[in-house]
């Protein structure tokens, strides 16, 4: 029999307090549907696996115009 | 245009120098190859003696009893090693976010987080040291533990360390040393170059990222200079105390 899975890792809400964008330290808005961490100042969208935020400019989404219009 | 590579800053990856971004890669590289048995390697390079250092910068860093609200970030911390101390040291109100650029790294520490069930206590992002992705004066105390010799431009990590600490916080910085004590210089010196990389070759099946460890650690600044680039980054009453005949120094600045 297997175990029941553990609910999806979620990032911890105090942490989100404290994260901000790595490059211009603004504050970021947590799309939860996406997993992402949006920073609009510096256009980037920043992924969360599994529960741990991928705060690498390297690795974020870069923000589509419209995204930034919306 | 593009800027050729002889445009750009170089740095130093063991005794090779390379370009400044480059050597980013590379440390990748060698954690990434290492990941999984990391601590083990800890434990046969330097006979234990690892822990006690660590123990000696955990009774520093002195979490408080009780529920009173504690936050450390341990940076390069990925395998949680120091974190779990820390917590372990403090009452139900320490908490540790650990950051490491490395993603294998946080992903063993996190599961071993989920073994020891503190998974609410102990929070996992993956960061580079020089930017770090979290508001000024977020924590109590900030820790790295054999990390900082890693990082390509040390100056601007020490200065984003104190950017994030509380004003009266404390930076923790653990690190190799030199050894000047005679004849132990002369069987570190042994120990390091012969059998720190064979050890590597059969613990953990390769042998150059523990060359890398070695000779990473030669070029590393000696204490008195370490301590220096510490007031440069602003922070206040710096000290640091050597370890096992000057294998390992602890240095230690708070914020102002």
């Amino acid at each position: 029999m297997t175990q029941p899975q553990r609910p999806g890792h979620e990032v911890d809400p105090k942490l989100l307090e404290i994260l901000v964008c790595p490059l211009t330290k603004a504050p970021l808005s947590y799309d939860r549907a996406r997993q992402e961490l949006i920073s609009r100042a510096a256009k980037l969208a920043f992924p969360i696996r599994d529960g741990i935020p991928i705060m690498l400019a390297d690795e974020a989404r870069r923000l589509t115009e419209t995204e930034l219009n919306g | 245009m593009q800027a050729s590579p002889q445009d750009q800053p170089d740095t130093h990856f063991g005794y090779r120098t390379v370009p400044l971004d480059e050597k980013q890669t590379l440390v990748d590289e060698v954690f990434h190859k290492v990941a999984r048995r990391y601590d083990i390697m800890n434990d046969f390079m330097s006979g234990g003696l690892h822990r006690a250092w660590k123990d000696a910068m955990v009774s520093k860093v002195r979490p408080p009893q009780g529920a009173r609200a504690f936050r450390l970030l341990d940076l390069a911390g990925g395998t949680g090693d120091v974190s779990f101390r820390v917590v372990g040291a403090g009452g139900a109100g320490t908490q540790a976010v650990v950051a490491d650029i490395n993603r294998e790294m946080l992903a063993v520490g996190r599961e071993r987080a989920e073994k020891r069930d503190l998974s609410d206590r102990v929070e996992f992002v993956d960061a580079n040291a020089e930017s770090l992705p979290f508001a000024d004066a977020s924590f109590d105390a900030v820790t790295i533990a054999f990390g900082i010799r890693n990082v390509p431009r040390i100056p601007l990590a020490l200065s984003e360390m104190r950017r994030v600490l509380k004003p009266g916080g404390r930076a923790l910085v653990l690190e190799f040393s030199r050894v000047d004590v005679p004849l132990l210089d002369k069987i570190y010196d042994f120990y390091s170059f012969r059998v720190i990389p064979e050890l590597g070759l059969r613990v953990a099946g390769e042998a150059e990222p523990y060359q890398y460890l070695v000779e990473s650690i030669r070029r590393f600044p000696p204490p008195a200079t370490f301590a220096q680039m510490m007031r440069e980054a602003g922070f206040g009453r710096v000290d640091f105390t050597l370890m096992t005949g000057g294998v390992v120094a602890l240095h230690s600045g708070f914020r102002i």
